[in-house]
């Protein structure tokens, strides 16, 4: 049984939201995707970071 | 020469005097005033909480830096505030009671010409019958992560409850607001998914019942009224972010809980819509309500003016709208901008200290009439930013004089960049990294969102878990004033 499917009929709580099926949960640990998004996170904070000092 | 005493060495305190000490002149005197010999990287008790760092990791003494810098380090609880001196002098003064430096129990007057309060919050256990110990202090039934101590008291526990479900025993872990009046929920939200991962690497998550408690009226509240992130394209609730993650670690959730009791094995609560309830739990990690430290102010006369200083919650009074009245009427431009106390110029408030003029979110109350809400969040970033511009100020004013335009750093124009760890692990962990700005929603500005949806943003993921772990080992860094300590952001 996928995942999803799984944990959807867990809780009546968890129907109505959204959960990751298998390839967004793999691209959370993917190290090439993930070492583009520490770059692109890093830069999204810093602008943050500098329109509040 | 002008004093300048900062009460409080922590996130804010310790980011005041740092930055004061290197902008005034030696001439100049800059006095901490804090109870603990050490100073704490809070954001990591987390791991701390979950065996996965030792209290040695998140601590550092803070005499030797001090020394170093040439600020003089008092370890003491300063304990009553006298802004128009005593019948003998007008001076300024504190009175503050030794807890370190083989001076314990000692007490001491301190003259100043500046005050900077970043005392932070009280852990106000005892406001929940149960989850206190009736003297101040954390209860005998339920952990907290709110201390390096507490996490190391926690890890041992939670260690017990894992060892337990290896034998074949299911637990019930238990992991939210203690209170309803409880903010701090990123914290607890980062502690539950820290354990949920933990189970799964020790092999014992399908022993385990996780719970979510919380006070908040909506998952993703965060006591910020929640908030609206771009994601792939489309600008949702932190609300479907939060019970997404939750959901897909089977963790049910109970929120609009006001704790009312904590007894062993079991909390008992009062929901929005009036209901009672009750949960038994193995182990349980409630945050409690955060209170001003029950500072105290005098006049010339010794008559008590606490109340002309401090707010009822003990947090003291700033440049903030406090009287802006019911929901309908909050604006942005309520908010603090210089945190300079309305009655005394010289005496300002940073990070947790400052009595915020309302709640973020939308203010609600069991049918009962139990106010169950979160209070304002002011997390690390927002706690060190305002520490830094009130620190200019003091210095503005020595050092230009008592005309000296103040430095401003609300929080309805400053983000907050947080990392909240869902598992630690160099390939296997993962964090969900937010950015919010501004941290007060500005609905003027953003009719619709209350928020600049280009730069509130969340995503989860590995590349969040590893900015955590930067961001750990920077701080550290940058609070123990290793060379270049300036250039990194607060
Ligand atoms: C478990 C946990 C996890 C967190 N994680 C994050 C995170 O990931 N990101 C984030 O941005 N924020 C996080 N926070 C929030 C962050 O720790 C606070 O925003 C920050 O510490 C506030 O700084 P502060 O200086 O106002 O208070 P504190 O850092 O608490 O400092 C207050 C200081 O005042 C001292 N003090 C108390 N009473 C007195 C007295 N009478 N006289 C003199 N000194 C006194 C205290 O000992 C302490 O040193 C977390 C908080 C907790 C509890």
């Amino acid at each position: 049984m996928k995942q999803e499917e799984k944990n959807f009929e867990k809780h009546n709580q968890f129907t109505l939201t959204m959960i990751p099926g298998g390839f967004a949960k793999k691209m959370r640990t993917c190290l090439l995707f993930q070492a583009f998004r520490f770059a692109v996170i890093n830069i999204k904070m810093l602008v943050v970071v500098s329109k509040s000092h | 020469m002008a004093r300048l005493i900062v009460m409080g060495g922590g996130v804010s305190g310790h980011t005041a005097a740092t930055f004061a000490r290197k902008w005034l002149g030696d001439e100049h005197e800059v006095v901490v005033v804090t109870p603990n010999s050490q100073w704490n990287w809070i954001p990591s008790n987390i791991w701390v909480g979950v065996g996965q760092l030792a209290k040695e990791d998140v601590v550092f003494s803070l005499a030797p830096v001090y020394e170093k810098a040439g600020i003089d380090f008092k370890q003491a609880k300063a304990v009553s505030i006298h802004p128009h001196g005593n019948k003998e002098s007008d001076k300024e003064y504190i009175t503050i009671e030794y807890t370190g430096q083989d001076k314990e129990g000692q007490t001491e007057v301190i003259e100043y010409d500046y005050l900077i309060n970043a005392t932070g919050p009280k852990l106000n256990f005892d406001a929940t019958p149960g989850l206190g110990n009736g003297k101040g202090h954390l209860g005998e039934h339920t952990v907290s992560v709110c201390t390096a101590d507490h996490a190391v008291h926690a890890s041992l526990e939670l260690n017990q409850i894992f060892e337990k479900a290896k034998k074949g025993e299911r637990q019930k872990i238990l992991v939210g607001t203690g209170h309803g009046m409880c903010t701090c929920q990123g914290a607890a939200f980062e502690y539950i998914f820290n354990i949920e991962h933990e189970a799964n690497k020790a092999g014992v998550r399908d022993m385990l019942d996780i719970k979510w408690i919380s006070n908040e009226s909506f998952m993703g509240d965060f006591g910020m009224g929640g908030l609206h992130m771009k994601v792939g394209g489309y600008v949702v609730s932190s609300k479907l972010f939060a019970e997404s993650l939750f959901a897909e670690r089977d963790v049910p959730w109970i929120i609009g809980a006001h704790v009312n009791k904590v007894e062993a094995g079991k909390v008992s609560y009062e929901l929005l819509d009036g209901t009672m309830g009750e949960e038994e739990f193995d182990f349980a990690m409630l945050i409690p309500p955060f209170a001003g430290v029950g500072l105290k102010a005098y006049d010339k006369e010794g008559a008590d003016i606490t109340s002309n200083i401090f707010a009822p919650n003990g947090f003291m009074k700033v440049d903030a709208k406090y009287d802006a009245g019911a929901y309908e009427n909050w604006k942005a431009s309520d908010w603090p901008r210089t945190y300079q106390n309305p009655d005394h110029s010289n005496m300002f408030a940073c990070g947790i200290a400052f009595a915020p003029p309302h709640l973020i979110s939308k203010p609600a109350s069991s049918v009962n009439g139990t106010p169950i809400n979160p209070t304002p969040p002011r997390t690390g970033m927002p706690a060190g930013i305002i520490g830094k511009a009130v620190a200019h100020s003091v210095c503005d004013l020595i050092n230009k004089g008592k005309e000296a335009h103040l430095h401003e750093a609300s929080m309805a124009e400053m983000g907050a960049a947080c990392v909240a760890s869902a598992g630690k692990g160099l390939t296997s962990g993962t964090a969900a990294a937010m950015t919010v700005y501004p941290v007060v929603p500005d609905f003027e500005k953003y009719p619709g969102t209350g928020r600049d949806t280009d730069y509130t943003f969340g995503e989860i993921g590995l590349a969040g878990h590893w900015i955590k772990h930067i961001l750990h080992h920077m701080f550290i860094y940058k609070a123990k004033l290793k060379p270049g300590w300036t250039l990194i952001p607060e």
